[in-house]
């Protein structure tokens, strides 16, 4: 497993498959535009549809999909590495859809249009209510699969909550808003989603990459880390702030998008030293790159009506699910 | 008029069935015991009392005179019922208020239905067979009838049921409301609400002058030809995006579609002004901002119904305010 690439190579390679996934996203949509009439919209002097195409639909699609996997995929890597359970990640453990309640709330009960921080405000607070609740029902537990089961309670739990809300809230239409919110869509978002969804994951993404000693540390254990100089109630509290926020901003957005976290950290793994801390910044730069890829799949397979995010990345995420709950089965 | 009464032909059907079935277990129990037999015994029996209970039932269960329901001027039924939002609209709009025993429970919901005010205070059904029971209609009005799942559930051949069309064109919109005028025991009040809608639509201008116009609804769906949308469009002159694009009468159709395809006119619903969930919200994105709109009341394209010639009329007046705007 020592096909590990060096560290600035491995960077960079993510880093242009990023690119080129954001590219693309610009490239294709629904309708056929050429590459001449983009570029010409691009350098400003294009012609009106090619540029409203390009600026106020492709491009606010193309830069949530990219931060928001760049979130999931920090935020899989890092509780990977704080729990040392590869199972971790924010959509196993309910935090995806605790925070999509806290949106389904916020939009549906009227609150909000009442300031802009409401929305991306009660994504995060219940975001961080699950983790809170995760930790304490299986914080100190031995087993990895106690976590997971208890991550697998909240998130069941959020899920109905979700569609009790859309029962409960007066629109008529709950069924498919419902469908939406739980598996995730990036379809039809504007700036005005960008503005809420990224500086929650600028200040996610920042209290996470902060972290990597401190998990680096954690792999001796938690006395070693301690002795080592570690502050594991800071780490603790950060990591669940910063995902929390993070995570709560990209889900407010773009509802709850399943496996991206687990997927990417595995992915990235063998490529590296595989310390937790090595694993960090690729794991969000592939997590852009696939997300995006994900959504321009979405659009490219054809469909009367458009495929949910969350399907394509669950075809990809539950395999790999299945393969590490199969070597934990010794535990059980 | 496609009145209907039918009569049940069910106890006669089942005998049907169950001599069948006795004849198969004859053939199959050759060679075999008693068990079978008896068996044969108890299936004959049960058949004989099914014949019975049936014919009892048939009698008990059919007071009801099929002459008077079928006959050309039938009595003016007391307890009508509606089974749908649309057929709501004609009742209401027909049949006099003491004559109305139960509507949709979309008939008092003004963003749905046009005649909410007339509907307040009338007797509201929950979608349930027995209250279907309880009030014992003497016509049951439907788009149509016969095919509503809490009528089968009740027997609906002890109940006179008026089957109309769904009304996509002015039309057939006519041709309904003259059907469940004469239904209701109120032939002249339909011959004149007819009148006067001709009256109306005879001084809708078509400022259209084939423009393009696409009736953009809620996450995307975007609305064909053959639906009452596009016979309005076409009556104020406009032509429908979904047309010239060959679409089916129901159609999704991408944000990215429609900035691409450029209509002249949005027509949009006024429930989808308010942004109240993400289906809705997509109506309200930056990049259809320069498109003109038109608002319509769902109230009013809902149902083929008499509002037709409001929303026609709403529809050319909003035309005509864009076109003195920009010129």
């Amino acid at each position: 497993m020592s096909h590990w690439l060096p560290r600035p190579l491995l960077i960079g390679a993510l880093t242009t498959l990023a690119v080129i996934a954001g590219l693309a996203s610009l490239l294709f949509g629904a309708v056929d535009l050429s590459l001449d009439r983009l570029v010409a919209a691009a350098s400003g002097d294009g012609d009106h549809i090619a540029s409203i195409i390009l600026f106020d639909l492709r491009l606010p699609r193309t830069l949530l999909a990219l931060a928001v996997g760049a979130m999931l995929g920090l935020a899989g890597a890092a509780l990977q590495g704080y729990l040392r359970n590869p199972l971790a990640e924010p959509s196993v453990l309910g935090t995806s859809n605790a925070a999509a309640l806290g949106a389904v709330a916020a939009i549906y009960f009227g609150l909000a249009p009442l300031h802009p921080a409401v929305l991306p405000g009660l994504a995060i607070g219940c975001a961080l209510l699950s983790l809170g609740l995760l930790f304490l029902l299986a914080g100190d537990a031995e087993s990895p699969l106690t976590l997971i089961l208890a991550g697998l309670a909240v998130a069941t739990l959020a899920g109905a909550g979700i569609s009790l809300a859309l029962n409960l809230s007066p629109n008529p239409f709950a069924a498919m808003e419902i469908m939406t919110w739980l598996l995730g869509s990036l379809e039809n978002r504007s700036f005005d989603h960008v503005w809420i969804a990224l500086p929650c994951i600028a200040i996610g993404t920042a209290m996470l990459l902060w972290n990597g000693r401190a998990l680096d540390a954690l792999t001796l254990g938690e006395d070693a880390a301690q002795a080592l100089g570690a502050d594991l109630k800071r780490t603790r509290r950060r990591l669940l702030l910063g995902t929390a926020i993070g995570v709560g901003g990209a889900v407010a957005v773009s509802g709850a998008i399943g496996f991206v976290g687990l997927i990417v950290p595995h992915l990235i793994r063998p490529l590296t030293d595989r310390s937790p801390s090595a694993i960090l910044l690729p794991s969000a730069l592939g997590g852009a790159a696939l997300l995006t890829l994900a959504d321009l799949g979405v659009r490219i397979i054809p469909s009367t009506n458009e495929l949910k995010l969350g399907v394509v990345t669950a075809f990809l995420g539950v395999p790999i699910f299945l393969i590490h709950l199969m070597r934990e089965r010794r535990l059980w | 008029m496609t009145r209907r009464c039918r009569r049940s032909a069910a106890p006669f059907g089942r005998e049907a069935t169950h001599d069948r079935k006795t004849h198969g277990s004859e053939r199959d129990s050759k060679g075999s015991g008693a068990l079978i037999a008896s068996v044969r015994r108890l299936a004959v029996i049960a058949a004989a009392s099914v014949v019975v209970a049936g014919t009892l039932s048939a009698t008990a269960t059919r007071p009801l005179p099929s002459t008077r329901a079928m006959s050309a001027t039938p009595a003016v039924p007391q307890r009508i019922m509606s089974m749908n939002l649309c057929t709501d609209q004609l009742v209401l709009a027909l049949a006099d208020r003491q004559q109305i025993a139960g509507l949709t429970r979309n008939a008092t919901d003004p963003g749905m239905s046009d005649q909410a005010a007339a509907a307040q205070g009338l007797p509201v059904l929950r979608n349930s067979a027995e209250q279907i029971l309880a009030i014992d209609p003497d016509l049951v009005v439907g788009m149509p009838a016969s095919s509503s799942p809490v009528l089968a559930a009740v027997a609906p051949q002890r109940y006179p049921l008026l089957d109309l069309e769904t009304a996509n064109r002015l039309d057939q919109i006519y041709r309904t409301i003259d059907e469940t005028a004469a239904a209701v025991g109120h032939p002249v009040r339909g011959a004149a609400l007819i009148a006067g809608m001709k009256r109306d639509l005879a001084t809708l201008p078509r400022l259209g002058r084939g423009r393009v116009a696409a009736y953009y609804q809620r996450r995307g769906y975007m609305t064909g030809t053959g639906t009452l949308v596009d016979d309005m469009m076409t009556r104020v002159g406009l032509t429908n995006l979904a047309k010239t694009l060959g679409k089916p009468p129901l159609s999704q159709f991408s944000l990215e579609e429609m900035v691409a395809a450029r209509p002249d006119f949005l027509i949009v619903e006024r429930a989808t002004n308010v942004v109240d969930d993400q289906g809705s919200e997509m109506l309200h994105h930056p990049a259809l901002s320069d498109i003109p709109r038109i608002v319509v009341q769902e109230a009013w394209t809902v149902c083929g119904s008499p509002a037709y010639t409001r929303a026609a009329h709403s529809i050319a007046a909003q035309i005509a305010r864009h076109d003195r705007a920009v010129r």
